[in-house]
């Protein structure tokens, strides 16, 4: 009995398939990480500068936001939200409304957020996020520093 | 079929590194939903705020400093060289960026805001992730 000794005739050509197959879970890991990838995101604040004397000043009226050490929030000395609360509804819907108004009145909106010295960074980036929500970009940010 | 697959890979491969944060791996950054997405070709400064072991960090262009203070001179060159690179509307002021950890107190932030101040930068940016 005479062996195949024709190894070449039993390989196989390209196969089209299972790099499809390849294709689609590469494909799918990537779509599943473009879900998840985290942004940067930027908030934007200046810093108080000299004003020219030269030129009339305008008063305006200035909010003051207060942040404690264990997280409250207080606009004008009244308080807003629970500390747990990240999303800060109440504050929100108070600071739409003030920019609402300064806008009417063609003033604009300045905010200095005072901040306790202790306090937490991710509570001043909440309140921040708030005043992004309510489109006020004169904001100004100051920490109350302990005597 | 194989050449509209590859193209739909090739694209969320794009997708997928250009989002990738380039940012400080110790430091968390807080969440900000709403803020807006990063300029990326604004002439800035990046300052890092660290919070290791219940202890600040500034890092300024790879360097660690111990306190903001330290940070003034460097801060000083990077915005009198930045400043070259301003051009009116798409870029119109040198500024800094500060990445401070989600846990750092506010404190921290400040002196590093008034490190950017003596240095002549006054248009800070905070950053933040939009989630978790």
């Amino acid at each position: 009995m005479r062996l195949d000794t024709n190894v070449n005739e039993g390989t196989l050509g390209f196969q089209i398939a299972p790099m499809i197959d390849v294709v689609f879970v590469i494909m799918l890991f990537f779509m599943v990480m473009a879900g998840a990838v985290k942004v940067e995101n930027e908030l934007n604040t200046q810093l108080p500068g000299t004003a020219s004397t030269s030129t009339s000043t305008d008063f305006v009226d200035e909010q003051i936001i207060t942040i404690s050490d264990t997280g409250e929030i207080a606009l004008n000395d009244e308080a807003f939200d629970s500390p747990s609360s990240k999303d800060l509804p109440q504050l929100k819907a108070t600071l739409m409304r003030l920019k609402q108004n300064a806008d009417a009145a063609k003033t604009p909106a300045v905010v200095t957020i005072i901040s306790d010295e202790q306090a937490k960074y991710s509570r001043t980036i909440d309140v921040l996020d708030a005043l992004a929500v309510a489109k006020i970009d004169n904001v100004t940010f100051t920490v109350n520093e302990e005597e | 079929m194989i050449d509209v697959l590859l193209t739909i890979l090739v694209f969320f491969m794009t997708i997928t590194s250009a989002q990738v944060l380039k940012v400080d791996k110790t430091i968390q950054l807080p969440v900000a939903k709403d803020a807006q997405k990063k300029d990326n070709s604004r002439a800035e400064a990046i300052v890092n705020v660290r919070w290791k072991n219940k202890q600040a960090q500034f890092v300024f262009n790879d360097r660690v400093f111990p306190n903001a203070p330290a940070m003034v001179e460097p801060l000083k060159t990077a915005r009198i060289t930045g400043e070259k690179k301003v051009t009116g509307t798409a870029n119109p002021t040198f500024r800094a960026v500060i990445r401070g950890d989600r846990d750092v107190p506010a404190l921290y932030v400040s002196q590093a805001m008034n490190a950017c101040g003596e240095a002549g930068i006054t248009d800070i940016s905070f950053s933040a992730v939009n989630k978790e």
